[in-house]
């Protein structure tokens, strides 16, 4: 009747590529609950933890970072062999997060004018989300992930329910919260109406505008918030620009910057598509 | 009100109204936070005015007031001494009474298999809601109806409501995107309050609304008004409701948006609309929830928390196997306008808006419903319960007493509960199966027990996974019966045709077991299952039993035959489209995939049954179970609570509608 106690404890890996490895600091700072953790699922690798490594299988493998470089092109495709879930966490992983940016701009003149050496750095010339390259099974979102929704996927995993992670707007949860909007009340642009929730809507509850972490959500209007934000008085490169922060690379804000312009590292007036890759068959 | 929160009635004592000067306004404050009430009020905070705690008159916003237009709020500073010179910003007193986030239920799984269900108590703070205006009254007496309207009705809404002393206070000062005098809510307050202030130039015109509003009263010890000061705020109403105009022609109303479900405009506010869910959230009369599970990471203790939910999020009216009803962002507006302005009213017999314009300001993109619904359905002219106190069914414990396998997927579990009632003789269509920890799944029920009931359950998400693992001997939660199930009388002296695709089978088999309990009271019986494969029907055994009584006439059929399957192939309506039997006679039930079901019906129709002899049971998302959470909303119905079985007369042009 209770199949919990009998199944063998769960193999998760952690798998870090292109990241600055704060997700996983999400998972070493849930602190109380990390020994319980431990106790009912075998973390047999995680990067910021422990220098043992151990290749798969995995139960669950958490990925953090995007695909950047032609090692974590392999790396990928090598993990998504060893796992019967992976799950992909933090905007990097899931949107491209910052180093997605490049994508808009001449990577071998950004690499030329940052290293001194720059034949020694092997990289992709896009970096791209995880879902581009191999199938997906499930996002934690945001920069970085969020420790109470890490929480919850966790109990859903050992319970074996659905994780409670919605896919509603941030205004949601900033609304049951109680805050005043702040683009409407004070005409700050905000992307809470086309992000995720997840964060407990924190930005608007410091007077700031949501900077979209946890990317798009479902149907994401972002034309529609582009628009009001040009409204508002922003113009068309400005009001681009807010959606190109962790996870402008995320086709709904991504197609507002081809609009409006504000695309990163370029100057007004002149607004190109982001580089494609012929990005790969198994994304979801 | 303190007493009887449903009936609204003003029983005014009538002891005149009184004069409280502006000076002495710290006195009314200071009564009202005596027996321990906290005074909730108007107070400024992250640039609006907000409702908040008041201790004193310096938390009150003087002298403020607000600009407001679709998808604009500015504070403005009228430099005067009134305290309550605004239109309602965005709190509503919903979050008092209803609160956003609300731990139910906790439920625990021992290590043995023991389950175990409780309500959480909550400790109900006894408020004061001081600035309460005429539409803010309208929405409370509207979400009485919803709440507390019956058959089941949401207790802790009620403690909150009978614990909170209502101030209203006269509106002045109407807002940019007000419509309450085109909905007949306001600007004048016409009783629910227990004490009423008129805001004058000097001080407040005081009168009580209730025994206990007239005990305030009395204790401020007030001289009484003057002509003048009668007349200053009389003529402050009239100036508001001028200023408002009546901008949404409201009558017939219902009907003409009703008529316009295909109206091209949908999609062109689609086009705007960020379905971010704002417009829900800031309406005082919206009342949608939803519930999930957090747990312990064994999953050993579980709450059931309640959140406030939004008709416009994707998951709100998505089911099992991927599907959504309302897969559209243009769909899910439709749902919240015609629900709102039109079958609310079907639903409750009111509207669902009180034209306070929260939507209109607080929507980020300034979607204004003035201006949609005059767009959708333009005005030619003219136009429009008995209260059960039982509380959301409480969830029993039943014990698996057999497990019979169906299919790879698909097992019937037959359940009885230990405390002998007679299960039997409870109606309903339905169950709600809890799991601590891992959730809750309406289960039609397949058979009925003496002591229990069949159900047959496909293992599609956790939930239902988990309970066809379930062994003899486990224990599970049940709710009571819910729902409206099959109106089998009505097929007495009667031919009947059952048809059941997939698992839309199960719940016809009690009809069938009524039938053969009864068989002379019915005429030709004719029954009907499609399976996708052979591997895939159910209740083989049974089936045959019945092909071979001789009274009953039984066909099968699969989509894809496999090499053992010598039976017939094809889509469910095959077997009997051309069959010999006369549908002039005949009533039919029906259920199944919402495509075999328009498949079957049009199929029946054909046949001769008419659509008041067309009964089906539909599927939507169930989460509640008793119409309180919104989910499974179809037009003027709830799936839960007005179904899930329906005639197709019933439903009319709702039946197969698409995004409704």
């Amino acid at each position: 009747m209770v199949r919990a106690t009998s199944t063998p404890r769960p193999r998760l890996g952690v798998v870090k590529l292109a990241s600055c490895d704060g997700c996983q600091l999400m998972l070493l700072n849930l602190e109380d609950a990390l020994l319980s953790i431990a106790e009912r699922i075998d973390i047999v690798e995680f990067p910021e933890a422990t220098s043992h490594r151990s290749s798969g299988p995995y139960d669950v493998v958490l990925v953090e970072g995007a695909v950047s470089t032609p090692e974590q092109l392999e790396t990928i495709h090598e993990v998504r062999r060893e796992a019967k879930s992976l799950v992909t966490i933090g905007a990097c992983a899931t949107a491209g997060g910052i180093q997605a940016m490049r994508n808009w701009a001449n990577h071998d003149a950004f690499r030329a004018a940052v290293y001194a050496h720059p034949e020694y750095v092997e990289s992709l010339a896009t970096a791209q989300p995880v879902s581009d390259y191999v199938k997906v099974d499930g996002e934690l979102r945001g920069c970085p992930i969020n420790g109470d929704q890490l929480l919850e996927f966790v109990a859903a995993l050992l319970t074996g329910r659905r994780a409670n992670l919605p896919d509603e707007a941030v205004c949601a949860a900033c609304k049951r919260a109680g805050r005043v909007c702040v683009m409407v009340a004070q005409g700050i642009p905000c992307l809470g109406p086309v992000t995720m929730t997840g964060c407990g809507a924190l930005c608007p509850g410091f007077d700031r505008g949501c900077y979209g972490c946890f990317g798009p959500r479902e149907q994401a209007n972002a034309a529609s918030l582009g628009a009001q934000f040009v409204a508002m008085g922003q113009t068309p490169v400005e009001a681009g620009r807010l959606f190109a922060g962790f996870t402008g690379y995320a086709p709904p804000f991504r197609d507002v910057i081809t609009e409006l312009g504000g695309a990163p590292g370029i100057p007004a007036g002149h607004a190109p598509s982001p580089a494609s890759t012929g990005t790969p068959s198994g994304g979801n | 009100m303190t007493s009887s929160a449903v009936t609204t009635v003003t029983t005014e004592p009538r002891r005149g109204t009184g004069f409280l000067p502006r000076a002495e306004f710290q006195h009314l404050i200071d009564l009202l936070g005596e027996d321990g009430r906290t005074v909730i009020g108007p107070t400024v905070a992250d640039g609006a005015i907000v409702y908040g705690e008041v201790r004193a008159v310096s938390d009150l916003p003087v002298g403020m007031g607000a600009e407001q237009s679709p998808g604009r709020y500015r504070l403005v500073d009228h430099h005067d001494e009134r305290y309550f010179a605004y239109a309602v910003g965005p709190t509503s007193w919903k979050r008092f009474v209803f609160p956003p986030t609300l731990d139910l239920a906790e439920s625990h799984r021992d290590e043995h298999g023991h389950v175990s269900f409780g309500p959480v108590h909550h400790e109900i703070p006894k408020l004061a809601f001081l600035g309460v205006r005429a539409c803010e009254l309208a929405a409370l007496g509207i979400e009485d109806r919803v709440l507390l309207g019956g058959p089941y009705t949401d207790e802790d809404f009620r403690k909150r409501r009978e614990h909170a002393l209502i101030v209203a206070v006269q509106c002045a000062e109407p807002g940019g995107t007000c419509f309450c005098t085109s909905m007949g809510t306001g600007p004048g307050v016409r009783g629910g309050h227990d004490v009423l202030l008129v805001e004058l130039a000097d001080g407040f015109l005081v009168s009580s609304g209730s025994e206990e509003g007239a005990g305030i009263v009395a204790r401020l010890g007030l001289s009484a008004a003057t002509e003048d000061q009668l007349v200053e705020g009389s003529d402050q109403l009239v100036a508001a409701r001028d200023r408002i105009g009546d901008p949404v022609a409201t009558a017939g109303l219902h009907d003409r948006l009703l008529a316009k479900l295909d109206s091209p405009r949908w999609a062109e506010i689609a086009d705007r609309c960020l379905a971010c869910t704002n417009c829900t959230a800031v309406c005082p009369t919206c009342f949608c929830t939803s519930v999930s599970q957090r747990s312990d990471l064994d999953g050993r203790t579980a709450v059931t928390e309640r959140r406030w939910d939004f008709c416009f999020t994707k998951g709100f009216s998505a089911v099992a196997l991927g599907g959504n009803f309302r897969p559209r962002v243009q769909d899910r507006y439709r749902q919240w306008l015609t629900h709102k302005f039109a079958t609310w009213i079907d639903q409750f017999g009111t509207s669902g808006c009180v034209g306070c314009g929260r939507c209109i300001t607080w929507c980020p993109v300034g979607i204004d419903v003035r201006e949609e619904l005059n767009l959708i359905a333009p005005p030619p002219v003219l136009g429009t319960e008995a209260q059960v106190a039982a509380h959301a069914p409480r969830t029993s414990v039943f014990h698996v007493d057999a497990v019979r396998p169906e299919t790879h997927d698909t097992v019937t579990l037959a359940l009885s509960t230990p405390d002998g009632m007679d299960w039997s003789r409870l109606h309903g269509e339905f169950v709600m199966v809890s799991v601590p920890a891992i959730g809750s799944i309406p289960i039609s029920i397949s058979r009925r027990l003496p002591t229990g009931m069949e159900l047959t359950v496909r293992a599609v998400g956790p939930a239902s996974t988990f309970v066809t693992g379930l062994e003899r001997g486990a224990e599970v939660g049940l709710s009571a019966p819910l729902g409206h199930g099959w109106p089998v009388e009505a097929a007495h002296d009667h031919d009947v045709v059952i048809v059941g695709g997939g698992m839309g089978f199960p719940p016809l088999r009690p009809i069938v077991d009524e039938i053969l309990a009864h068989r002379a009271s019915f005429g030709e019986v004719h029954i009907y299952h499609g399976a996708r494969t052979p591997s895939d029907l159910l209740y083989k055994e049974e089936l045959a039993a019945w092909a071979s009584r001789g009274d009953l006439d039984v066909g099968v059929t699969v989509d894809r035959a496999d090499t053992t399957w010598l039976g017939r192939v094809g889509v469910v309506t095959q077997l009997f489209d051309h069959a010999r039997w006369d549908g002039s006679k005949a009533i039919a039930f029906v259920c199944g995939p919402e495509r075999m079901i328009q498949a079957t019906v049009s199929t029946l129709a054909a046949r001769g049954i008419t659509q008041d002899r067309i009964f089906i049971s539909m599927e939507r998302h169930m989460e509640c179970g008793v119409g309180l959470c919104g989910h499974c909303q179809v037009g003027p119905f709830f799936v839960c609570k007005d179904g899930p079985v329906f005639s197709l007369a019933q439903l009319g042009d709702v039946f197969g509608r698409e995004g409704i």
